[in-house]
Protein backbone atom coordinates (compact mmCIF):
# COMPACT_ATOMS: atom_id res chain seq x y z
CA UNK A 1 0.00 0.00 0.00
CA UNK A 2 1.15 3.28 -0.93
CA UNK A 3 2.00 5.64 1.71
CA UNK A 4 0.28 9.08 0.03
CA UNK A 5 -2.85 8.45 -2.33
CA UNK A 6 -3.54 11.36 -4.16
CA UNK A 7 -7.01 10.81 -5.30
CA UNK A 8 -8.94 12.51 -8.26
CA UNK A 9 -7.88 15.83 -7.01
CA UNK A 10 -10.26 18.47 -8.50
CA UNK A 11 -9.87 22.13 -7.54
CA UNK A 12 -11.21 25.57 -9.06
CA UNK A 13 -10.50 28.63 -7.49
CA UNK A 14 -11.75 30.66 -10.74
CA UNK A 15 -14.85 28.61 -12.29
CA UNK A 16 -13.34 29.19 -15.70
CA UNK A 17 -10.06 27.87 -15.04
CA UNK A 18 -9.20 24.97 -12.82
CA UNK A 19 -5.95 24.93 -11.03
CA UNK A 20 -6.76 20.93 -10.28
CA UNK A 21 -8.29 18.62 -12.69
CA UNK A 22 -8.79 15.03 -11.75
CA UNK A 23 -5.26 15.03 -10.27
CA UNK A 24 -4.45 11.16 -8.70
CA UNK A 25 -0.74 9.87 -7.87
CA UNK A 26 1.02 7.71 -5.34
CA UNK A 27 4.00 7.41 -3.34
CA UNK A 28 5.11 4.55 -2.51
CA UNK A 29 7.08 3.67 1.15
CA UNK A 30 11.02 4.65 0.75
CA UNK A 31 10.45 6.72 -2.61
CA UNK A 32 11.49 10.24 -2.94
CA UNK A 33 8.86 11.55 -5.55
CA UNK A 34 9.25 14.67 -7.50
CA UNK A 35 6.30 16.96 -8.20
CA UNK A 36 6.84 19.22 -11.50
CA UNK A 37 5.25 21.85 -13.32
CA UNK A 38 5.16 25.18 -14.22
CA UNK A 39 4.33 27.89 -12.65
CA UNK A 40 0.64 27.88 -11.98
CA UNK A 41 1.01 24.04 -13.18
CA UNK A 42 -0.93 23.09 -9.42
CA UNK A 43 1.80 21.62 -7.43
CA UNK A 44 1.43 24.11 -4.33
CA UNK A 45 -2.55 23.63 -4.39
CA UNK A 46 -1.44 19.66 -4.24
CA UNK A 47 0.81 20.16 -1.61
CA UNK A 48 -1.55 22.41 0.19
CA UNK A 49 -4.68 20.13 -0.21
CA UNK A 50 -2.16 17.36 1.13
CA UNK A 51 -1.73 19.44 4.29
CA UNK A 52 -5.25 20.20 4.75
CA UNK A 53 -4.77 23.60 4.35
CA UNK A 54 -6.65 23.57 0.78
CA UNK A 55 -10.43 22.56 0.71
CA UNK A 56 -10.61 20.51 -2.91
CA UNK A 57 -13.77 20.62 -5.07
CA UNK A 58 -13.64 16.90 -5.36
CA UNK A 59 -11.18 13.92 -4.37
CA UNK A 60 -9.12 13.79 -1.21
CA UNK A 61 -5.63 13.14 0.48
CA UNK A 62 -4.99 9.32 2.03
CA UNK A 63 -2.01 9.22 4.15
CA UNK A 64 -1.10 6.02 5.81
CA UNK A 65 -4.76 4.85 5.12
CA UNK A 66 -5.96 8.20 6.76
CA UNK A 67 -7.77 10.85 4.84
CA UNK A 68 -6.41 14.17 5.06
CA UNK A 69 -10.02 15.35 4.13
CA UNK A 70 -12.37 13.42 7.10
CA UNK A 71 -9.13 13.11 9.76
CA UNK A 72 -6.75 15.59 9.06
CA UNK A 73 -5.09 15.24 12.75
CA UNK A 74 -4.42 11.81 12.42
CA UNK A 75 -3.08 11.84 8.96
CA UNK A 76 -0.85 14.31 9.50
CA UNK A 77 0.81 12.69 11.95
CA UNK A 78 2.93 10.97 9.66
CA UNK A 79 4.20 13.98 7.95
CA UNK A 80 6.62 17.27 8.45
CA UNK A 81 7.14 19.62 6.24
CA UNK A 82 9.37 22.03 4.93
CA UNK A 83 8.26 25.43 2.44
CA UNK A 84 9.84 27.24 0.62
CA UNK A 85 11.79 30.74 2.71
CA UNK A 86 10.69 29.18 6.08
CA UNK A 87 9.29 32.35 8.28
CA UNK A 88 9.61 31.59 11.92
CA UNK A 89 8.89 33.65 14.99
CA UNK A 90 12.48 36.09 14.73
CA UNK A 91 12.07 37.33 18.45
CA UNK A 92 12.49 33.51 19.39
CA UNK A 93 15.14 31.12 19.00
CA UNK A 94 16.01 28.49 17.14
CA UNK A 95 15.00 26.43 20.19
CA UNK A 96 12.15 27.91 20.97
CA UNK A 97 10.66 27.87 18.19
CA UNK A 98 10.49 24.66 17.76
CA UNK A 99 8.75 23.72 21.28
CA UNK A 100 6.44 26.35 20.27
CA UNK A 101 5.85 24.24 16.66
CA UNK A 102 6.19 20.92 18.39
CA UNK A 103 3.68 21.65 21.11
CA UNK A 104 0.71 21.55 17.98
CA UNK A 105 2.05 18.12 17.69
CA UNK A 106 1.90 17.29 21.77
CA UNK A 107 5.37 16.17 21.31
CA UNK A 108 8.46 17.05 22.91
CA UNK A 109 11.59 15.08 23.68
CA UNK A 110 14.45 17.28 24.40
CA UNK A 111 17.23 14.66 24.00
CA UNK A 112 15.58 13.61 20.37
CA UNK A 113 15.91 17.75 19.36
CA UNK A 114 19.27 17.60 20.31
CA UNK A 115 19.95 14.69 18.31
CA UNK A 116 17.65 16.37 15.20
CA UNK A 117 19.60 19.52 15.81
CA UNK A 118 22.94 18.21 15.74
CA UNK A 119 22.21 16.24 12.82
CA UNK A 120 21.30 19.40 10.53
CA UNK A 121 24.64 21.10 11.95
CA UNK A 122 22.45 23.98 14.40
CA UNK A 123 22.99 22.62 18.01
CA UNK A 124 25.31 25.41 18.56
CA UNK A 125 23.12 28.17 17.44
CA UNK A 126 19.74 27.23 18.54
CA UNK A 127 19.93 29.42 21.55
CA UNK A 128 20.12 32.37 19.00
CA UNK A 129 16.95 34.42 18.20
CA UNK A 130 16.49 32.97 13.89
CA UNK A 131 16.22 36.93 13.10
CA UNK A 132 20.65 36.23 13.35
CA UNK A 133 20.07 33.08 11.11
CA UNK A 134 21.29 32.73 7.41
CA UNK A 135 18.71 31.57 4.58
CA UNK A 136 20.85 28.18 5.02
CA UNK A 137 20.31 28.05 9.01
CA UNK A 138 16.88 28.45 8.67
CA UNK A 139 15.79 26.11 6.30
CA UNK A 140 18.23 23.40 8.46
CA UNK A 141 16.08 24.64 11.00
CA UNK A 142 12.86 23.53 8.99
CA UNK A 143 13.93 20.30 8.62
CA UNK A 144 14.56 20.03 12.06
CA UNK A 145 10.94 21.28 13.01
CA UNK A 146 9.54 19.08 9.75
CA UNK A 147 11.49 15.75 11.81
CA UNK A 148 10.37 16.44 14.93
CA UNK A 149 7.55 14.90 15.15
CA UNK A 150 9.19 11.60 13.98
CA UNK A 151 7.58 11.74 10.88
CA UNK A 152 7.24 8.31 8.12
CA UNK A 153 7.00 11.30 5.04
CA UNK A 154 8.25 14.77 4.10
CA UNK A 155 6.35 17.20 2.06
CA UNK A 156 9.17 19.42 0.66
CA UNK A 157 8.32 22.98 -1.07
CA UNK A 158 10.77 23.47 -3.14
CA UNK A 159 13.39 23.34 -0.32
CA UNK A 160 16.42 24.35 -2.25
CA UNK A 161 15.25 28.10 -3.04
CA UNK A 162 17.22 30.93 -2.63
CA UNK A 163 20.36 27.99 -1.46
CA UNK A 164 23.64 28.80 -2.53
CA UNK A 165 25.54 25.63 -4.28
CA UNK A 166 26.95 24.20 -1.87
CA UNK A 167 23.60 24.14 0.44
CA UNK A 168 21.76 22.94 -2.38
CA UNK A 169 24.06 20.27 -2.34
CA UNK A 170 24.38 19.62 1.39
CA UNK A 171 20.75 19.74 1.05
CA UNK A 172 20.35 17.10 -0.90
CA UNK A 173 22.57 14.73 0.72
CA UNK A 174 20.81 15.07 4.15
CA UNK A 175 17.90 14.03 2.11
CA UNK A 176 19.36 11.34 0.88
CA UNK A 177 20.26 10.34 4.04
CA UNK A 178 16.89 10.34 5.33
CA UNK A 179 16.00 7.99 2.79
CA UNK A 180 18.78 5.61 2.67
CA UNK A 181 19.33 5.09 5.84
CA UNK A 182 15.75 5.66 7.70
CA UNK A 183 13.61 4.49 5.18
CA UNK A 184 11.77 8.09 4.73
CA UNK A 185 9.32 8.97 2.22
CA UNK A 186 9.68 12.57 0.48
CA UNK A 187 7.36 14.41 -1.57
CA UNK A 188 9.41 16.80 -3.41
CA UNK A 189 7.82 19.66 -4.84
CA UNK A 190 10.84 21.91 -7.06
CA UNK A 191 11.31 23.79 -10.44
CA UNK A 192 14.87 22.49 -10.36
CA UNK A 193 15.11 19.81 -12.87
CA UNK A 194 18.74 18.76 -11.75
CA UNK A 195 17.32 18.20 -8.33
CA UNK A 196 15.17 15.85 -9.07
CA UNK A 197 16.80 14.04 -11.37
CA UNK A 198 19.54 13.48 -8.48
CA UNK A 199 17.04 12.73 -6.27
CA UNK A 200 14.03 11.08 -7.08
CA UNK A 201 13.08 7.47 -7.82
CA UNK A 202 9.89 8.90 -9.75
CA UNK A 203 8.26 11.91 -10.49
CA UNK A 204 5.04 13.44 -11.64
CA UNK A 205 4.57 16.24 -14.36
CA UNK A 206 1.51 18.73 -13.86
CA UNK A 207 0.50 20.81 -16.68
CA UNK A 208 -2.71 23.74 -16.31
CA UNK A 209 -3.88 21.53 -13.69
CA UNK A 210 -3.84 18.24 -15.42
CA UNK A 211 -1.30 15.68 -14.71
CA UNK A 212 1.01 14.65 -17.80
CA UNK A 213 3.74 12.31 -16.93
CA UNK A 214 3.78 9.93 -13.39
CA UNK A 215 6.33 7.52 -13.50
CA UNK A 216 10.32 6.74 -13.46
CA UNK A 217 12.75 9.90 -13.57
CA UNK A 218 13.11 9.54 -17.24
CA UNK A 219 16.81 9.31 -16.89
CA UNK A 220 16.96 6.41 -14.51
CA UNK A 221 14.61 4.50 -16.38
CA UNK A 222 16.67 1.99 -18.49
CA UNK A 223 13.68 0.75 -20.27
CA UNK A 224 14.34 4.17 -22.24
CA UNK A 225 18.19 3.92 -22.91
CA UNK A 226 18.98 4.65 -26.86
CA UNK A 227 22.42 5.24 -28.42
CA UNK A 228 24.13 7.53 -30.64
CA UNK A 229 26.21 6.95 -33.01
CA UNK A 230 29.31 8.98 -35.01
CA UNK A 231 30.48 7.35 -38.01
CA UNK A 232 31.52 8.60 -41.36
CA UNK A 233 30.49 5.16 -43.16
CA UNK A 234 26.34 6.54 -41.96
CA UNK A 235 24.42 5.16 -44.92
CA UNK A 236 26.52 1.69 -44.97
CA UNK A 237 25.96 1.55 -41.01
CA UNK A 238 22.36 2.10 -41.79
CA UNK A 239 21.93 -1.04 -44.48
CA UNK A 240 23.79 -3.37 -42.01
CA UNK A 241 21.33 -2.31 -39.26
CA UNK A 242 17.91 -2.57 -41.07
CA UNK A 243 19.52 -6.24 -41.17
CA UNK A 244 19.33 -6.81 -37.60
CA UNK A 245 16.15 -4.76 -37.11
CA UNK A 246 17.92 -1.77 -35.50
CA UNK A 247 17.13 1.50 -36.98
CA UNK A 248 19.77 4.35 -37.27
CA UNK A 249 18.12 8.30 -37.74
CA UNK A 250 19.93 11.10 -39.19
CA UNK A 251 21.08 12.84 -35.62
CA UNK A 252 22.83 9.74 -35.25
CA UNK A 253 20.22 8.33 -33.16
CA UNK A 254 19.62 4.75 -32.46
CA UNK A 255 17.27 2.75 -31.74
CA UNK A 256 17.57 -1.19 -30.67
CA UNK A 257 15.56 -3.93 -31.06
CA UNK A 258 15.34 -5.23 -27.62
CA UNK A 259 17.44 -9.00 -28.17
CA UNK A 260 20.30 -7.01 -29.30
CA UNK A 261 22.69 -5.26 -26.64
CA UNK A 262 25.01 -1.96 -27.39
CA UNK A 263 28.19 -3.36 -27.91
CA UNK A 264 26.83 -6.39 -29.66
CA UNK A 265 25.65 -4.30 -32.24
CA UNK A 266 28.80 -2.05 -32.48
CA UNK A 267 30.60 -5.46 -32.50
CA UNK A 268 28.54 -6.46 -35.82
CA UNK A 269 29.08 -2.75 -37.27
CA UNK A 270 32.97 -3.31 -36.80
CA UNK A 271 33.02 -6.69 -38.23
CA UNK A 272 31.29 -5.19 -41.18
CA UNK A 273 33.81 -3.03 -42.28
CA UNK A 274 31.69 0.12 -40.68
CA UNK A 275 34.60 2.97 -38.87
CA UNK A 276 32.38 3.73 -35.93
CA UNK A 277 34.11 7.05 -34.22
CA UNK A 278 31.88 7.42 -31.28
CA UNK A 279 29.12 5.17 -29.53
CA UNK A 280 27.15 6.64 -26.37
CA UNK A 281 24.17 6.21 -24.60
CA UNK A 282 22.02 8.64 -25.19
CA UNK A 283 19.51 9.10 -22.48
CA UNK A 284 16.23 10.79 -22.70
CA UNK A 285 17.39 13.35 -19.71
CA UNK A 286 14.37 14.93 -17.48
CA UNK A 287 14.37 18.06 -19.45
CA UNK A 288 13.62 16.02 -22.20
CA UNK A 289 10.99 14.35 -21.01
CA UNK A 290 9.86 17.84 -19.41
CA UNK A 291 10.00 19.84 -22.32
CA UNK A 292 8.09 17.51 -23.79
CA UNK A 293 5.00 17.28 -22.50
CA UNK A 294 4.88 20.74 -21.17
CA UNK A 295 6.57 22.74 -24.09
CA UNK A 296 3.94 24.76 -26.24
CA UNK A 297 3.96 21.78 -28.92
CA UNK A 298 2.91 19.01 -26.40
CA UNK B 1 -6.01 18.87 28.73
CA UNK B 2 -1.60 18.74 29.11
CA UNK B 3 -1.70 19.31 25.62
CA UNK B 4 -4.41 22.10 25.47
CA UNK B 5 -2.03 23.49 28.35
CA UNK B 6 1.58 23.17 26.59
CA UNK B 7 -0.10 24.93 23.33
CA UNK B 8 -1.21 27.77 25.48
CA UNK B 9 2.36 27.72 27.37
CA UNK B 10 3.73 28.18 23.86
CA UNK B 11 1.14 30.76 23.10
CA UNK B 12 2.02 33.01 26.09
CA UNK B 13 6.14 32.45 24.93
CA UNK B 14 5.43 34.19 21.83
CA UNK B 15 3.35 36.92 23.13
CA UNK B 16 5.73 37.52 26.00
CA UNK B 17 8.41 37.81 24.06
CA UNK B 18 7.55 40.33 21.54
CA UNK B 19 8.26 43.72 22.12
CA UNK B 20 4.96 45.29 21.01
CA UNK B 21 3.27 42.95 24.07
CA UNK B 22 4.67 45.83 26.78
CA UNK B 23 3.93 48.78 24.72
CA UNK B 24 0.86 49.09 26.44
CA UNK B 25 2.22 48.97 29.88
CA UNK B 26 5.36 51.55 29.30
CA UNK B 27 2.48 53.62 27.72
CA UNK B 28 0.27 53.33 31.42
CA UNK B 29 2.85 54.06 33.18
CA UNK B 30 3.72 57.30 31.24
CA UNK B 31 -0.15 58.18 31.36
CA UNK B 32 -0.72 57.39 35.13
CA UNK B 33 2.19 59.88 36.18
CA UNK B 34 0.62 62.43 33.85
CA UNK B 35 -2.48 61.90 35.12
CA UNK B 36 -1.73 61.83 38.44
CA UNK B 37 0.57 64.68 38.49
CA UNK B 38 -2.08 67.06 36.25
CA UNK B 39 -4.52 66.34 38.49
CA UNK B 40 -2.54 67.66 41.77
CA UNK B 41 -2.15 70.99 39.45
CA UNK B 42 -4.41 73.88 41.03
CA UNK B 43 -7.08 73.39 38.89
CA UNK B 44 -8.07 70.08 38.93
CA UNK B 45 -7.48 70.10 42.51
CA UNK B 46 -9.85 72.71 43.28
CA UNK B 47 -12.17 71.28 41.25
CA UNK B 48 -12.25 68.17 43.19
CA UNK B 49 -12.32 69.57 46.27
CA UNK B 50 -15.38 71.25 45.81
CA UNK B 51 -16.80 68.39 44.09
CA UNK B 52 -16.11 66.55 47.48
CA UNK B 53 -16.82 69.10 50.00
CA UNK B 54 -20.54 69.49 48.15
CA UNK B 55 -20.93 65.99 48.53
CA UNK B 56 -20.31 66.13 52.35
CA UNK B 57 -16.27 64.72 52.26
CA UNK B 58 -12.87 66.56 53.83
CA UNK B 59 -10.74 66.60 50.28
CA UNK B 60 -7.45 65.70 52.20
CA UNK B 61 -8.78 62.55 53.26
CA UNK B 62 -10.91 61.51 50.43
CA UNK B 63 -8.46 62.78 47.35
CA UNK B 64 -6.58 59.13 47.94
CA UNK B 65 -4.91 56.91 46.11
CA UNK B 66 -8.17 54.97 45.27
CA UNK B 67 -9.50 57.93 43.90
CA UNK B 68 -6.38 58.71 41.47
CA UNK B 69 -6.88 55.21 40.57
CA UNK B 70 -10.15 55.36 39.68
CA UNK B 71 -9.42 58.52 37.89
CA UNK B 72 -6.99 56.54 35.54
CA UNK B 73 -9.44 53.64 35.28
CA UNK B 74 -11.99 56.08 34.39
CA UNK B 75 -10.61 58.13 31.67
CA UNK B 76 -7.81 56.56 30.43
CA UNK B 77 -7.87 52.45 30.27
CA UNK B 78 -11.46 52.00 28.63
CA UNK B 79 -9.62 54.70 25.55
CA UNK B 80 -5.78 54.11 25.69
CA UNK B 81 -6.03 50.56 26.62
CA UNK B 82 -8.70 50.06 23.42
CA UNK B 83 -5.94 50.51 21.34
CA UNK B 84 -3.15 48.31 22.74
CA UNK B 85 -5.81 45.66 23.17
CA UNK B 86 -6.71 46.18 19.75
CA UNK B 87 -2.73 46.04 18.74
CA UNK B 88 -2.37 42.56 20.34
CA UNK B 89 -5.37 41.20 19.65
CA UNK B 90 -5.54 41.94 16.22
CA UNK B 91 -2.08 40.65 15.37
CA UNK B 92 -2.90 37.57 16.92
CA UNK B 93 -3.91 35.34 13.74
CA UNK B 94 -3.48 38.07 10.85
CA UNK B 95 0.08 38.52 11.29
CA UNK B 96 1.31 35.24 11.09
CA UNK B 97 -1.06 34.80 8.29
CA UNK B 98 0.71 37.51 6.49
CA UNK B 99 4.58 36.30 7.65
CA UNK B 100 3.36 33.26 6.68
CA UNK B 101 4.10 31.64 10.19
CA UNK B 102 0.72 29.83 9.69
CA UNK B 103 1.64 27.67 7.08
CA UNK B 104 4.28 25.98 9.75
CA UNK B 105 1.64 26.06 12.23
CA UNK B 106 -1.08 24.54 10.24
CA UNK B 107 0.98 21.31 8.71
CA UNK B 108 0.89 20.23 12.24
CA UNK B 109 -1.81 17.78 13.17
CA UNK B 110 -3.99 20.43 15.03
CA UNK B 111 -7.05 21.49 13.64
CA UNK B 112 -7.93 25.14 13.08
CA UNK B 113 -10.87 25.66 16.06
CA UNK B 114 -8.14 24.41 18.61
CA UNK B 115 -5.23 26.81 17.61
CA UNK B 116 -8.18 29.48 17.46
CA UNK B 117 -9.66 28.69 20.83
CA UNK B 118 -5.68 29.12 22.20
CA UNK B 119 -5.17 32.25 20.52
CA UNK B 120 -8.47 33.66 21.84
CA UNK B 121 -8.03 32.47 25.31
CA UNK B 122 -4.13 34.03 25.37
CA UNK B 123 -5.50 37.10 24.04
CA UNK B 124 -8.75 37.86 26.01
CA UNK B 125 -6.37 36.90 29.16
CA UNK B 126 -3.99 39.64 28.23
CA UNK B 127 -6.57 41.97 27.98
CA UNK B 128 -7.25 41.05 31.50
CA UNK B 129 -4.02 41.17 33.04
CA UNK B 130 -3.36 44.88 31.05
CA UNK B 131 -6.43 46.11 32.93
CA UNK B 132 -5.04 44.76 36.50
CA UNK B 133 -1.41 46.01 35.23
CA UNK B 134 -2.88 49.53 35.16
CA UNK B 135 -5.36 49.56 38.12
CA UNK B 136 -3.37 48.30 40.50
CA UNK B 137 -0.11 50.36 38.78
CA UNK B 138 -2.33 53.52 39.04
CA UNK B 139 -3.30 52.51 42.76
CA UNK B 140 0.79 51.97 43.70
CA UNK B 141 1.65 55.07 42.19
CA UNK B 142 -1.48 56.75 43.84
CA UNK B 143 -0.27 56.10 47.30
CA UNK B 144 3.22 57.19 46.58
CA UNK B 145 1.90 60.83 45.71
CA UNK B 146 -0.85 60.67 48.37
CA UNK B 147 0.21 57.66 51.35
CA UNK B 148 -1.76 54.90 51.72
CA UNK B 149 -5.53 55.74 53.63
CA UNK B 150 -7.98 57.95 53.67
CA UNK B 151 -11.26 57.54 51.84
CA UNK B 152 -12.51 57.27 48.64
CA UNK B 153 -14.52 59.75 45.79
CA UNK B 154 -16.12 58.24 42.85
CA UNK B 155 -16.96 61.01 40.30
CA UNK B 156 -18.34 58.97 37.22
CA UNK B 157 -20.62 62.26 35.31
CA UNK B 158 -21.49 60.16 32.05
CA UNK B 159 -23.38 57.66 35.20
CA UNK B 160 -24.34 59.88 37.96
CA UNK B 161 -22.03 58.48 40.03
CA UNK B 162 -21.09 60.99 42.54
CA UNK B 163 -19.83 59.09 45.74
CA UNK B 164 -17.44 58.89 48.96
CA UNK B 165 -16.30 55.55 50.82
CA UNK B 166 -14.09 54.93 53.51
CA UNK B 167 -11.12 53.75 52.63
CA UNK B 168 -12.22 49.96 53.44
CA UNK B 169 -14.70 49.56 51.61
CA UNK B 170 -12.92 52.06 48.80
CA UNK B 171 -10.04 49.21 48.18
CA UNK B 172 -12.74 46.39 47.78
CA UNK B 173 -15.54 48.10 45.07
CA UNK B 174 -12.11 49.28 43.37
CA UNK B 175 -10.55 45.44 43.52
CA UNK B 176 -14.10 44.35 42.20
CA UNK B 177 -14.04 47.40 39.14
CA UNK B 178 -10.74 46.15 38.23
CA UNK B 179 -11.81 42.77 37.63
CA UNK B 180 -15.17 44.22 35.89
CA UNK B 181 -13.42 46.35 33.88
CA UNK B 182 -11.24 43.31 32.98
CA UNK B 183 -13.90 41.37 31.83
CA UNK B 184 -15.53 44.48 29.85
CA UNK B 185 -12.05 44.95 27.69
CA UNK B 186 -12.15 41.62 26.48
CA UNK B 187 -14.84 42.66 24.32
CA UNK B 188 -12.24 45.07 22.43
CA UNK B 189 -9.99 41.76 21.98
CA UNK B 190 -12.83 39.55 20.79
CA UNK B 191 -14.22 42.35 18.07
CA UNK B 192 -10.15 43.02 17.04
CA UNK B 193 -9.38 38.81 16.75
CA UNK B 194 -12.75 38.96 15.06
CA UNK B 195 -11.42 41.48 12.32
CA UNK B 196 -7.92 39.16 12.56
CA UNK B 197 -9.32 36.15 11.52
CA UNK B 198 -10.12 37.28 7.82
CA UNK B 199 -7.62 37.67 5.33
CA UNK B 200 -6.52 41.43 6.22
CA UNK B 201 -3.64 42.88 7.00
CA UNK B 202 -2.87 43.32 10.87
CA UNK B 203 -3.05 46.77 11.47
CA UNK B 204 -6.45 46.40 8.91
CA UNK B 205 -7.42 44.21 11.95
CA UNK B 206 -6.43 46.70 14.76
CA UNK B 207 -7.99 49.60 12.71
CA UNK B 208 -11.48 48.22 12.13
CA UNK B 209 -11.74 46.98 15.71
CA UNK B 210 -10.66 50.21 17.05
CA UNK B 211 -13.18 51.96 14.46
CA UNK B 212 -16.16 49.94 16.00
CA UNK B 213 -15.38 50.61 19.31
CA UNK B 214 -15.58 54.38 18.98
CA UNK B 215 -18.64 54.64 16.72
CA UNK B 216 -20.40 52.42 19.20
CA UNK B 217 -19.19 54.91 22.06
CA UNK B 218 -20.20 58.21 19.87
CA UNK B 219 -23.50 56.63 18.88
CA UNK B 220 -23.93 56.32 22.79
CA UNK B 221 -22.95 59.60 23.63
CA UNK B 222 -24.57 61.55 21.29
CA UNK B 223 -27.85 60.02 22.24
CA UNK B 224 -28.46 59.88 18.33
CA UNK B 225 -29.92 56.06 19.15
CA UNK B 226 -31.14 56.30 22.76
CA UNK B 227 -33.61 54.20 21.97
CA UNK B 228 -31.91 51.72 20.54
CA UNK B 229 -29.22 52.10 23.21
CA UNK B 230 -29.25 48.18 23.98
CA UNK B 231 -27.63 47.56 20.86
CA UNK B 232 -24.89 49.48 21.09
CA UNK B 233 -22.19 47.30 23.19
CA UNK B 234 -20.15 50.27 25.28
CA UNK B 235 -23.38 50.62 27.10
CA UNK B 236 -22.69 47.25 28.58
CA UNK B 237 -19.03 47.71 28.62
CA UNK B 238 -19.49 50.59 30.94
CA UNK B 239 -20.98 48.26 33.51
CA UNK B 240 -18.26 48.23 35.61
CA UNK B 241 -18.72 51.67 37.13
CA UNK B 242 -21.87 50.59 38.95
CA UNK B 243 -19.82 48.11 41.72
CA UNK B 244 -19.81 51.86 42.67
CA UNK B 245 -23.63 52.01 43.37
CA UNK B 246 -25.29 51.49 46.76
CA UNK B 247 -26.19 48.68 47.23
CA UNK B 248 -24.68 46.57 43.94
CA UNK B 249 -27.16 46.09 41.26
CA UNK B 250 -26.18 42.50 40.70
CA UNK B 251 -28.86 41.76 38.74
CA UNK B 252 -28.47 44.72 36.46
CA UNK B 253 -24.54 43.55 36.56
CA UNK B 254 -25.25 39.69 35.61
CA UNK B 255 -27.38 40.54 32.69
CA UNK B 256 -25.18 43.01 31.56
CA UNK B 257 -21.96 40.95 31.90
CA UNK B 258 -24.23 37.86 30.42
CA UNK B 259 -24.65 39.90 27.33
CA UNK B 260 -20.92 40.83 27.33
CA UNK B 261 -20.19 37.21 27.43
CA UNK B 262 -22.46 35.93 24.54
CA UNK B 263 -21.25 39.03 22.16
CA UNK B 264 -17.63 37.87 22.63
CA UNK B 265 -18.64 34.00 22.08
CA UNK B 266 -19.94 34.46 19.29
CA UNK B 267 -17.61 36.76 18.01
CA UNK B 268 -15.49 33.71 18.59
CA UNK B 269 -17.39 31.27 16.48
CA UNK B 270 -17.93 33.86 14.29
CA UNK B 271 -14.13 34.62 13.16
CA UNK B 272 -13.19 30.97 13.82
CA UNK B 273 -15.77 29.76 11.27
CA UNK B 274 -14.84 32.10 8.66
CA UNK B 275 -11.02 30.96 9.33
CA UNK B 276 -12.01 27.39 9.42
CA UNK B 277 -13.62 27.90 6.38
CA UNK B 278 -10.72 29.69 4.41
CA UNK B 279 -8.21 28.22 1.78
CA UNK B 280 -5.01 28.97 3.08
CA UNK B 281 -3.04 29.16 0.02
CA UNK B 282 0.76 29.74 -0.16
Amino acid sequence: MPLIEVQHLTKAWRKDKPALDDVSFEVGYGQIVGLLGHNGAGKSTVLGITLGMVRPDKGEVRIGGESVQKNRAKALQQIGAIFEAPVFYDYLSGWQNLRVLCSLSGWWDEQEARRILKMVNLLDRAGHKTSTYSHGMRQRLALAQALMPRPKCLLLDEPTDGLDPEGIREFREFVLKLKNDFGMTILLNSHLLAEVELMCDRCVILKEGRKVYEGPVPSKDAGEARYRIESPDLEKARALAAQFGAAIHADGAVDLPPDILGHEFVRRLVEAGVRVESWQKNRRTLEDCYLELTGPNA
Amino acid sequence: MTLLLSQWRAEWLKLLMRKRTYIGFGAFIAMELVILFVAQRQGPETFYRRMIERQGGMFESHFSALTLGFLVLAFSAALLGSIYLALVSGDIVAKESEDGNLRLLLARPVSRLRLLAVKYATCTCYAWLLIQFIAWSAFALGVYMRGFGGGMFVFAPEQGLAELWDWDEGLRRYAMCSVFLGASMTTVSSVAFFFSCFRIKPAAATIAALSYMLVDTILLRTNLLSSYEYLLITTYLESWVRVFVEPIPWALLARNYSVIAAVNISLFALGTAWFCSRDLKS
